[in-house]
């Protein structure tokens, strides 16, 4: 299926394909961002003020985690359906074992937060270890396997909370950790803009990375050149579940309390949505996480303008859907151009 | 699928005829595994196995059953479809508002239930148009396209409906599409069994049923072989979410008002009901009858959880665990046939 693109780098005139294939890689996702943003500031002032401001950077942030490793299991080829049920997972795992911790070892800040840290981690861990073992060992398509564990998670976060919010967290986890800001900035961001430049790095840089690609792009190809498959598809889902349980944790120390309500569908709609306005094809094998943190921006930026503009909150989802479909349309429809070219 | 296995008069040696009651045995694991969960839950609550539970399990599985062969006609052709559950209700909404337009009008009650139906299709209809021409012809995957379509769906849905229930759909249309039944079969049993034989017929005995299956199973090869994919496409994703609507028309029979969340979280349960049964997500492989017995059997599971006061959290987690455990089986039964 990628025979297309690599046929079409193969040409001679490399730096012109470069070109090409930069523009086509990051598109006119960027020209419409900008011209979003401008437009903005010029009708509402409001649009630019710090506080929209800082609130449309956290909830990109958020959004950008996740959607970080969406991108990862979609450029391996597969699909992570699970993710928003993680982000409730581990809120109520963390706040819940903070409390049980607390309650035993009363005053130990330190041992509570390490202790909540690692279980919240360690259960979106858990998920996608589930996630990638069905994957790769029993060769079960993504969508499915995450389409199962996405109920039975949620399934989870309702029966540990009973849907009653979880309280009980140290007061320095929430006041120093989740509400406090450097330089003006909520502590989300720089989480955020950490894993963006680890993810980066590991998608250059590492074997892990690169081997992600060469499967998504053409299995049976990486399978014959010796990348162990099963365990670089493992390492996907496994790092999509812990990104997951990242921002779940982020967003329990933001509101002080575990929530099973947290993500959810739209979290992971939203997700799939950044990755595929960010240019991660569903194909496998194609995409860049730099990218999909700026259509995680412009996602959200998109929100926060319809509310600003007081469009009835109930026909924002037209916009987005339009929009959605426009803009991989296009994409899509360039690329075909490309080809005839 | 495997009945034409069987029928293949290349199964005449030892080995291809133990292969292919293996494969039989897999068939009927499944419908073998309804009958063990429902004496199960029979041995704990005996309320299961009354007649009138078993006609209420048939009842509430005829909208599911519906719901997954509309996403059966799809995923044949290596589709879904995520706005499945908007375009219900989208549809409920529609119809209702049309409906209650009529009475507001004075129309006869015939004439209103022919608009509520035709505005119900309608509306149906243009979102398959939609994510077909999307899918088909602009190269959008099934799954954006169909995810862009359930924004815009819920979206449309809500607002001309201002997110309140449309009430006013009149006692001709409720009993038409649930009230009444047809020597004591309830009218939702009998649509889906009626839809379900004439969908079967055109899944197996048509040219265009039989182009799905090639089209999901090696889609450069029905193009070579001169079949109009593009077109076949759209008019697959038109008959799915007219499958939908009809469905959403039944349950807006039954609720007796336009609901704006009516179709919730429908679409990944159709999926997973179709997946259940044995509809594989690759394409080429599935019809009517793994989209039938596998809302069967999620509906007896969930039936007979709910009747042995099984917590519903609990429910989510086993109900996840069978769509994993259905693909899984699955995937050892293909590997099974080579």
């Amino acid at each position: 299926m990628n025979a297309h693109a690599s046929s079409l780098t193969a040409r001679p005139g490399i730096a012109a394909s470069y070109g090409r294939s930069l523009l086509g890689s990051i598109g006119f996702l960027p020209a419409l961002l900008i011209a979003v943003v401008i437009g903005m500031s010029a009708v509402d002032p409001q649009f630019y003020g710090p506080i929209n401001i800082i609130n449309i950077l956290r909830n990109t942030a958020l959004l950008t985690i996740v959607a970080c490793g969406q991108a990862l299991v979609i450029i391996g080829g597969g699909f992570d359906l699970s993710v928003g049920a993680v982000v409730a997972l581990a809120s109520v795992v963390t706040a819940k074992t903070m409390g049980l911790i607390a309650a035993s070892f009363p005053g130990n800040d330190a041992l509570v937060i390490t202790g909540g840290l690692a279980a919240g981690l360690g259960s979106g861990a858990a998920v996608g270890l589930i996630n990638g073992l069905c994957v790769a060992r029993l060769k079960v398509s993504g969508f499915v396997v995450t389409l199962g564990t996405m109920s039975a998670t949620a399934g989870v976060a309702l029966m540990i909370t009973s849907g009653i919010p979880v309280y009980g967290m140290p007061q320095s986890f929430v006041r120093d950790f989740g509400r406090v800001q450097f330089f003006g900035l909520p502590t989300a961001i720089y989480v955020a803009l950490i894993v963006l430049a680890v993810m980066v790095f590991v998608q250059r840089r590492t074997l892990f990375g690169r081997y992600v690609y060469a499967i998504g792009g053409n299995t049976d190809a990486a399978i014959v050149s010796g990348v162990g498959i099963r365990r670089h598809l493992v390492g996907t889902y496994v790092l999509s579940g812990v990104l997951a349980a990242l921002t779940g944790i982020l967003l329990t120390a933001q509101v002080g309390s575990g929530q099973a309500s947290f993500g959810g569908d739209r979290m992971m709609l939203q997700s799939i949505a950044a990755a595929v306005i960010g240019g991660v094809s569903l194909r496998g094998g194609v995409g860049r996480v730099e990218i999909v943190a700026i259509s995680a921006l412009f996602l959200t930026i998109l929100g926060n303008a319809l509310n600003l503009l007081h469009i009835d909150s109930r026909l924002q989802p037209v916009f987005l859907g339009v929009i959605m479909v426009a803009a991989v349309a296009l994409d899509e429809l360039g690329r075909r151009r490309k080809q005839r070219v | 699928m495997s009945d034409l296995d069987l029928a293949s008069p290349a199964a005449t040696t030892p080995s291809e005829r133990r292969v292919a009651l293996l494969a039989l045995a897999w068939q009927a694991a499944l419908p073998i595994a309804l009958v063990v969960l429902l004496l199960g839950f029979a041995a704990v609550d005996s309320a299961v196995l009354t007649p009138g539970n078993l006609v209420n399990i048939m009842q509430q599985a005829s909208y599911l059953a519906l719901f997954a062969m509309a996403q059966t006609v799809v995923i044949l052709t290596r589709g879904f479809d995520l706005a499945l559950g908007p375009t219900v209700s989208m549809v409920s909404v529609g119809a209702a508002l049309a409906m209650a337009v009529g009475v507001a009008d004075g129309q006869e009650p015939g004439t209103v239930l022919l608009m509520g139906l035709a505005a119900g299709f309608a509306l149906g209809a243009a979102c398959g148009v939609f994510n077909g021409v999307v899918i088909a012809y602009l190269g959008v995957s099934p799954f954006v396209a169909t995810l862009g379509s359930y924004n815009i769906a819920i979206g449309v849905a809500t607002t001309i409906s201002s997110g309140r229930p449309v009430q006013g759909v009149p006692d001709l249309f409720s009993w038409l599409l649930y009230g009444g039944n047809l020597f004591g079969v309830p009218a939702a049993i009998v649509i889906t069994v009626i839809v379900g034989v004439a969908l079967h017929l055109v899944l197996t005995r048509t040219v265009y049923g039989r182009a799905l299956y090639i089209i999901g199973t090696n889609p450069r090869a029905a193009t070579v072989a001169g079949l109009p994919v593009k077109r076949l496409l759209v008019a697959t994703y038109v008959l799915c979410s007219t499958l939908a609507a009809l469905g959403a028309l039944m349950m807006t029979a039954r609720t007796g008002s336009g609901e704006p969340n009516l179709g919730g979280s429908l679409s990944l349960q159709a999926i997973a009901a179709a997946v259940v049964g044995g509809t594989s997500l690759a394409g080429g492989r599935g019809g009517v009858g793994t989209a039938v017995v596998g809302a069967l059997f999620v509906t007896i599971l969930s039936n007979g959880m709910n009747l042995t006061r099984i917590d519903g959290y609990v429910q989510m987690v086993v109900l996840g665990a069978i769509v994993i455990a259905g693909v899984v089986l699955d995937r050892l039964r293909l590997e099974r046939r080579g």
